[in-house]
């Protein structure tokens, strides 16, 4: 019995050592149900704010010969909430999700965007102009160089991490693409809601990001029988 | 010895991370209606005191530079804003490179109206970021090499004016102001004139028009010859990455110092400095080709044998592309050419300034998106001075938020 739970220590310590950083659920993204269907539980609650997210504005430049047209920079109240470490079982999936991060209004769509590790990312150019989506992020360095409105193009992120995206042409679009190891991870919704479903009975570490604050963390645990349990958080400093 | 402090200070930043500490982004105050970007530029290169191929009207060295500016912004209401730009140039006096307010009549449509210390409506090159759009280090040869003509000084002769070939950068003629200064440019780069300007964006088309105090090669903060100058710039966008332009100027160019030295009986209106330019730009994928044409000519004075004045014509003309070959590492190229049309002397025919060729590579390295490194290598040839050719090396760094 003891074995039991050591080994169950033991493999949580090593996939949490797998995991990173990251938001948003994908429909399809959302953790599977377990093959024996045991008793799951889900946390949620919500993200609030002390001190307001920074907006990113456009650079300043005075050789432009216009008013520069207002933009929706990105909800930056966006915020990711993942497990840490991760349930047993949360690196079985095999299926190769795609997920979509728009360029828009010279904006990116969605602004915070997370997902699992082996996700292929589509970028599509909405907008009339040219958008040159770049990225020198360790986790996953690419330039996808210039395409016009109507175009995609796509790009593997094989390995956990944080990606910033910017654009080339127009200095005031970025994004942030977390990317797990594991599919217990959500993005908060408009008004600050979060859920995550089937989490399996353990104790985990409940952590909070988001791109201007300070990592916020809380203890959660699944009972045996499953269940719900209510986690808020709030951001207090950056 | 600016350039090398700043260097210095620049690569005290030992990491990403801690360059995570410098603003990456405009400052902002005021939920947002005040904002402030900042860019450093340091470019070091050899030491150059006899060749002059990249002085500037500004009596400094293009590739041996040391930029700090700050730009700010800010928008009370919607339809107003107050744009200004703080620049020092080897930690001189800081100068207002851009001061000026603009106004969009109508809040859906695409007309803004800016009046001060504007933007140049003329061609593209002064409009660019210095520090992201330039695909090598130097400047191309229109907006930033000098000929030996002076705004306030006229040649008696035409073989004055054969005598000061290719030494633009301290020039002098007998009449009017006798001490050796600066050339003019046929665009400078370095400094914005003064005006009122209108811009209207439709669609593809995108027309600016402005009246200044100054002239494209001689910008000015006050008047010196009460006589404006009109220039506009017109543009289409037929598919994405596409632009086509068309830009025009014409302005009286002489100071009316000089001008009123004249028993021509002319006044300053009479000699002016009318431009031409055209320009492309195509980019698709990890490329970007530009090329940019600019023809002007001035009507100047020899106050001896033809104070009525007479035609003086240059020719720029350049292309210039750049690739990205990674995320963080591109390669850019330029190919200059600058000529000048031929006079007439007592004993030749000779151009009036001397041709000059450039070309110039550049390998660049972003170490984050906002710290750019660059090394180049530019050779210029030119037909006469005392030195008719040279080639530099040279390296930048550049930063902004």
């Amino acid at each position: 019995m003891a074995a039991t739970r050591l080994l169950r220590v033991w493999l949580a310590a090593a996939l949490s050592m797998m995991a990173l950083v990251a938001p948003s659920a994908h429909p399809d993204q959302r953790p599977p149900v377990p093959a024996r269907r045991a008793a799951t539980g889900t946390i949620r609650g919500n993200v609030d704010f002390k001190v307001p997210p920074v907006e990113r504005e456009r650079r300043v430049n005075p050789a432009e010969l216009g008013m520069s047209p207002a933009r929706d920079s990105g909800d930056r109240r966006r915020s990711v909430i993942y497990l840490d470490p991760a349930p047993r079982g949360a690196f079985d999936a095999r299926e190769e999700p795609h997920a979509r991060l728009d360029q828009r209004d010279e904006s990116f769509v969605p602004h915070v965007l997370a997902i699992v590790a082996g996700t292929t990312v589509d970028f599509p150019n909405n907008d009339r102009t040219y958008h040159n989506v770049f990225s020198l992020s360790k986790t996953r360095s690419f330039d996808l160089g210039r395409y016009a409105a109507g175009h995609s193009k796509a790009i593997l992120f094989d390995r956990p991490g944080i990606v910033r995206v910017f654009c080339d042409i127009h200095s005031h679009m970025s994004a942030f693409i977390l990317v797990f190891a594991h599919r217990y991870f959500a993005v908060t919704d408009e008004e600050g809601r979060y859920h995550i479903d089937n989490v399996p009975p353990g104790s985990y570490n409940v952590v909070a990001w988001n791109e201007a604050m300070a990592l916020d963390s809380r203890r959660a645990a699944i009972p045996e029988g499953g269940g719900d349990i209510e986690l808020s958080f709030l951001f207090e400093k950056r | 010895m600016a350039a090398t402090i700043l260097v210095a200070a620049v690569l005290c930043v030992p990491s990403p991370a801690t360059a995570q500490t410098l603003p990456s982004g405009p400052i902002r105050a005021n939920d947002g209606r005040l904002l402030v970007s900042g860019e450093v530029v340091a470019t070091m290169s050899d030491t150059d005191n006899i060749a002059f191929f990249n002085y500037t009207d500004y009596e400094h060295n293009a590739l041996r530079l040391f930029r700090f500016s700050l730009s700010g912004a800010w928008q009370p209401v919607r339809r107003l804003a107050f744009v200004g730009e703080l620049r020092t140039e080897d930690l001189d006096r800081p100068e207002a490179y851009a001061a000026y307010i603009r106004f969009r009549p109508w809040i859906d449509k695409g007309l803004d109206i800016q009046a001060g210390r504007i933007p140049p409506s003329f061609g593209v090159f002064s409009r660019r970021a210095y520090t992201t759009d330039n695909p090598v280090i130097g400047y191309p040869l229109a907006y930033q090499y000098l000929t030996s003509i002076h705004t306030d000084a006229v040649p008696a002769l035409a073989e004055d004016l054969i005598r000061m070939r290719a030494r633009g950068w301290l020039s002098t003629f007998p009449v009017g102001n006798r001490t050796p200064g600066p050339g003019v440019p046929l665009v400078s780069a370095f400094r914005w004139d003064t005006g009122v300007q209108a811009h209207w964006k439709a669609g593809i088309i995108d027309a600016t028009g402005s009246v200044t105090a100054g002239t494209l090669s001689d910008p000015h903060s006050n008047d010196n010859n009460a006589a404006p100058q009109v220039s506009g710039r017109f543009s289409v966008e037929p598919s994405t990455g596409l632009i086509l332009g068309v830009s025009a100027a014409r302005g009286a160019w002489l100071s009316k110092d000089v001008t009123q030295l004249l028993t021509s009986g002319a006044d300053g209106n009479d000699y002016t400095q009318t431009a031409w330019g055209a320009d492309a730009e195509y980019s698709r994928d990890h490329w970007l080709v530009r090329s940019e044409m600019v023809w002007s000519r001035w009507r100047t004075p020899l106050a001896a044998s033809a104070p009525q004045g007479i035609d003086i014509d240059a020719l720029a003309i350049w292309a210039e592309g750049r690739y990205k070959l990674t995320p963080r590492l591109f390669a850019g190229l330029r190919l200059d050419h600058l000529g000048f049309s031929k006079i007439q002397t007592s004993t030749e025919l000779l151009t009036w300034e001397a041709p000059v060729n450039r070309v110039e590579a550049a390998i660049g390295y972003s170490i984050q998106r906002n710290l750019t490194a660059r090394i180049g290598v530019q050779r210029n040839d030119r037909d006469a001075g005392r030195v008719h050719g040279r080639t530099y090396l040279a390296a930048q760094l550049a930063y902004w938020f």
